[in-house]
Order: C-alpha cells, then structure tokens, then sequence
C-alpha cells in the first residue's frame, strides 16, 4: 500500500504536483493517468526519495521509503528503463543492483528469464533496442520479489506481444496482492489493465476512481426516438441521466448503447438514432483538458 | 551481511564490470612504474650536483606519480560522474535511498581499489628504480633504510586520497568533464605548475601547505626543513580530503536525484 497525503513538489516558481492525496491499494492494479507533464513521474520520484517534498508525505507499507533496510524487498520500480551504463552486461547490471540488496546471483538468473532476456544476458545493455531495455527495466523492478511495484510508462517502445506481456505480468502481480501502480498518459492503455485509476492533471488529482465508474461516467450516447416522453422515464429507471440535445435529440449519460436500445424495445418506441459519442478516451481528454501543460491549438 | 558490505559489494563489481576501468587501472600502474624508472635514470646521471639532497626513494615514484595520477583522479571522477552521465545514479539511489551509505560505499570501495593499486605501484616503481638507480651508478635505497619503507608505504596512500578527492569532486560536480578538470587544477596545476608561475611567497606556501604538496612530503627519505614533517604533510592532505567529501555528502544528500 502506498498512502500520499498532502504531496506538495515546487521547482522554481512551477508546482509541478499539487497537493496530491490518495491511497495506492493492494491487491489490484492501479493506473495513474495523466497528460504530459501532469507531474506523475515526479510523484514517483517522491515516493521512492529521489525528490524531496516541499510539503506532505508519502509512506510505503507504513514507513518511510528512504529508512527501510531492504529497500528492493518493499518496492520495485521501472522508472526510466535507459537510466543505466551501456557499457555493463544485462546481468552483471541487475548483478550489482541485487547485491546491494544482498540479493544473489541466482536471482538475478531468475529474474533474467522470467521477463525473457536470459539469452542476452551476457550482452551489454547499450545494445538493446528499446523494447529489450524495457524488460531489462522491468527486471531491476522483480529482483527483490517486492509487495510494492511502480511502473512508469512500462510499454513504452515494446511491441504488440510485449504489451501484452507487461499487461499479463501486472495483472499477475496485482493478483498475488500485490500493490501495482503503473503511469501512463493513454487512457487506451489503462483501460485494459487497470483495475482502479488516479487521474491528475498540472499535479492535482481529478479523479480517484474504479475503471467501472470512470467507464460509466466516461459514456455518452446521442439518442433519437418517435416518442421521447415515453423513452425518456424508462431509460432513468435504467439508471442514466438525459439532458436534452439539439434538433430534438437528446443525450443520455451512465448507459451503454445496448442498454438504451433495450429500454427503447421494452418501451415499444422505435429508435431513429442511437449513436455513442465519448469513447473513454474522450472521457479522459475531457476531464484533464483544462489541466494539460502543453496543447496544441484547435484547428 | 551488513546492509554496508552488500553495498560495497556492489561498488566493487560496478568498478570491475565497466569494460575500460580496469585495463586503465593496470595501465596506470605500469605507467607509474615505467615512467618512474626513466625519471630515476636521468635523475641518477646528476645525483653528484645534487649531494646529500639526491633522495633515490623519492625520485624512484616521484615521475611516474606526477602524470598517472591525473588517472587517479579521474577514475575517482568516473565512479560517481559515469553514473550522472548515464542515469544509473537514480536506479542506484532507488535500491540504495539512503544516500550516506551510497556515498560511502563508493569512498570506501574505490579508496580500497586505489590503495592497494597504489601500493603495488609503488612497490614496483621503488624496486625497478632502485635497480636502474644503481645501474646508473648512483647510491640505491633499501626499504630497511630509515623512513624508506614510510616513503613507499605512504605513496599508495596518496594513492587512495588522491582517487577520492576525485569521488569527492564528482559528486559536487557531477559532470565527467567539469569534474576532471578541477581534479587535475587541484592536483597538478597549481601545486606542480603553479609555484613556478606566482609570486615566489605564494609559491612558497603553495608548495609548503597545498594539500598535494604537503601529503607528498611522506613520499620523501631527505628532509627539507621548510616543509613539513612527513606524517604532518600526509595529515594535512588527508584532512582535506575528508572536508571536501563532508561537503560532498552535504551536497548530495540535500539535492534531488
């Protein structure tokens, strides 16, 4: 479990994490949302002691990070996966990561094949593409067989089979009860992974939600009918909210399509138009518009 | 083990598994040796003009010293900079956060690597010197002579501070570059070019009191009465050393990674 109360990060005359309070669980993946700049990567910098709070705290497990004896057995993290020297072999690189920990070679064996690099491991890490770093990064997280994980753009330059391999991995890990908090500015991403998502935007949080609400919230659907008034009361009894649209449509909230279609059947009403319009997607590019650090302007 | 050890450990194979460090390690000692033969050879051609002042100890070291170790300093350098360099300083500091035991790990671990390297660099530019010295047909030194095993001893131990006052400027620094530079300042041009070039009071002093100049005085078996005493000498530079790596750690542990 990692608890954040009150996390206050300032550079210069720039906050770049704002007062942030949440609570990381364990036992389920947590995705950690933002745009660009939005000030994730500094709250997990915080977290682990790299960058000192100007206000607030942060706990792992109950204690201080920076206090504990065996730090890697706590928490794992991938934080930027090229921040290594190239000129080290990929074992003898997670080798003196390990025995700093007094974890041994074995493990480092281990570990070397569960992400998939043990044929490489006589390699020098400054020759690996990409998507290999990122298991190398990914590596240096599992080495202690920590109760905590903090992914940082972990699919960052892996392929389709490697996405899905860090996807599977993070659900496995969250499965054996794990805390898992992985950051990502794709909501795509997050939306096939996370169990649970902390959205912030310029270094406050927006959201603190499970993904069944924010899916929920997140959907929109444009809806034309032959007879409103006898549509309208059904689809609030299903549970979604209407506000009237342009032209004679109107907008229901909080109800996939197939659920609106339902209530239109159960009601004898003919649809004319049932037309999703947020994807979750949009959802999220709603909710952090206001908060993006650098955008681009409307065409 | 202790959580100390583990991290030494790791410092250890850190150093060892960087390709370039230790052909450049064993280089240095070969050149210290070598060079230290040729200064011993032209030395010993003049030792009659010289007297009683001709330190065959001293002069043994004294040249292959003078250049290597601006190698020395700059693999100190490189145990902290290559770190900053390449990003590994934040992935330490997640498996290490305590940033005192990081710092010491790499003083000790790298004080270690230069002092017994120093050592056997010494050892060996004392003994080929001492027998091109008498090829040469000036006087030899033996190690049973007064103050002599002292000089010999004491050069790996200027060995070992010169290394970490290199640590120490690489984590003020940061920057291999900026670092080095500083380092070879400190240890070569203004303590060896320096006093020829300044006011013959402050060249004095320089020579007298610079850290450098001073911890060298342990090197010598001939006595000059304005300089210091040899351990005083070796004191002076070793608490220099250890001010800047107190400063050093001050810095490092107040600064974000």
């Amino acid at each position: 479990m990692i608890q954040i109360d009150g996390l206050t990060k300032r550079f210069g005359d720039r906050t770049a994490v704002d007062d942030l309070t949440f609570t990381v669980e364990p036992g389920r993946v947590t995705g950690f949302l933002g745009p660009n700049g939005a000030g994730k990567s500094t709250t997990m910098r915080m977290i682990l002691g790299l960058d000192e709070p100007n206000a607030g705290s942060v706990t792992v497990n109950g204690h201080d990070y920076v206090g504990v004896t065996r730090p890697m057995r706590e928490v794992g993290a991938l934080l930027d996966a090229r921040a290594l020297h190239k000129g080290r072999t990929a074992r003898n690189h997670l080798l003196c990561l390990a025995q700093t920990n007094g974890i041994e070679g074995k493990r480092v064996d281990e570990v070397l094949e569960l992400v998939g690099l043990k044929s490489v491991a006589r390699r020098r890490a400054g020759s690996f593409s990409l998507g290999m770093g990122q298991r190398l990064g990914i590596a240096v997280a599992l080495l202690g067989d920590p109760k905590v994980l903090l992914f940082d753009e972990p699919v960052n330059g892996l392929d389709p089979e490697g996405i899905k391999w860090i996807r599977e991995l993070m659900r496995g890990l969250a499965g054996e009860g794990r805390t898992v908090l992985v950051s990502s500015h794709l909501m795509s991403e997050m939306a096939q992974t996370a169990d649970h998502l902390i959205v912030i935007g310029r270094g406050r949080l927006i959201a603190d939600v499970g993904i069944g609400e924010f899916v929920r919230q997140g959907s929109n659907v444009l809806v034309r009918a032959d007879d409103h008034d006898r549509l309208v009361p059904r689809l609030i009894e299903a549970g979604g909210s209407v506000q009237q649209g342009t032209d004679g449509s109107f907008i229901v909230t909080g109800l996939e399509a197939r659920r609106i279609g339902e209530a239109a059947m159960a009601a004898g009403v003919v649809l004319t138009e049932l037309t999703p319009q947020r994807s979750l997607e949009q959802a999220y590019m709603d909710l952090t518009r206001d908060s993006v650090e650098f955008q681009t302007s409307a065409a | 083990m202790s959580a100390m050890a583990d991290t030494m450990r790791s410092e250890w194979t850190k150093f060892r598994t960087i390709p370039s460090n230790v052909p450049i390690l064993l280089a240095t000692v070969a050149f210290m040796v070598g060079l230290g033969a040729v200064t011993a050879n032209g030395a010993s051609r003049g030792y009659q003009a010289a007297g009683a002042a001709f330190d065959a100890t001293y002069i043994s070291m004294y040249g292959g010293f003078l250049f290597v170790q601006i190698a020395v300093g700059s693999l100190g350098v490189l145990v902290v900079s290559s770190e900053y360099a390449t990003g590994m300083i934040r992935t330490s500091l997640t498996v290490v956060p305590r940033r005192g035991r990081l710092l010491a790990a790499k003083v000790w671990t790298f004080g270690l690597i230069a002092l017994v390297m120093g050592e056997i660099a010494a050892f060996g530019a004392f003994l080929l010197g001492q027998t091109v010295i008498g090829a040469a047909g000036a006087p030899p030194a033996t190690l049973g002579q007064p103050g002599v095993l002292r000089a010999v001893v004491g050069m790996g131990m200027i060995w070992a501070l010169v290394g970490l006052t290199g640590v120490a400027f690489g984590f003020l620094l940061r920057d291999t570059m900026a670092a080095t530079t500083v380092v070879v300042a400190v240890n070569f041009i203004i303590p060896i070019i320096g006093p020829r070039l300044m006011p013959d009071a402050v060249g004095e002093w320089v020579s007298t009191y610079w850290p450098i100049s001073a911890g060298l005085q342990v090197t010598t078996t001939v006595h000059h009465a304005e300089r210091l005493a040899p351990w005083t000498g070796l004191g002076l530079m070793a608490a220099f050393t250890a001010v800047l790596l107190a400063v050093a750690f001050a810095v490092f542990r107040s600064r974000d990674a």
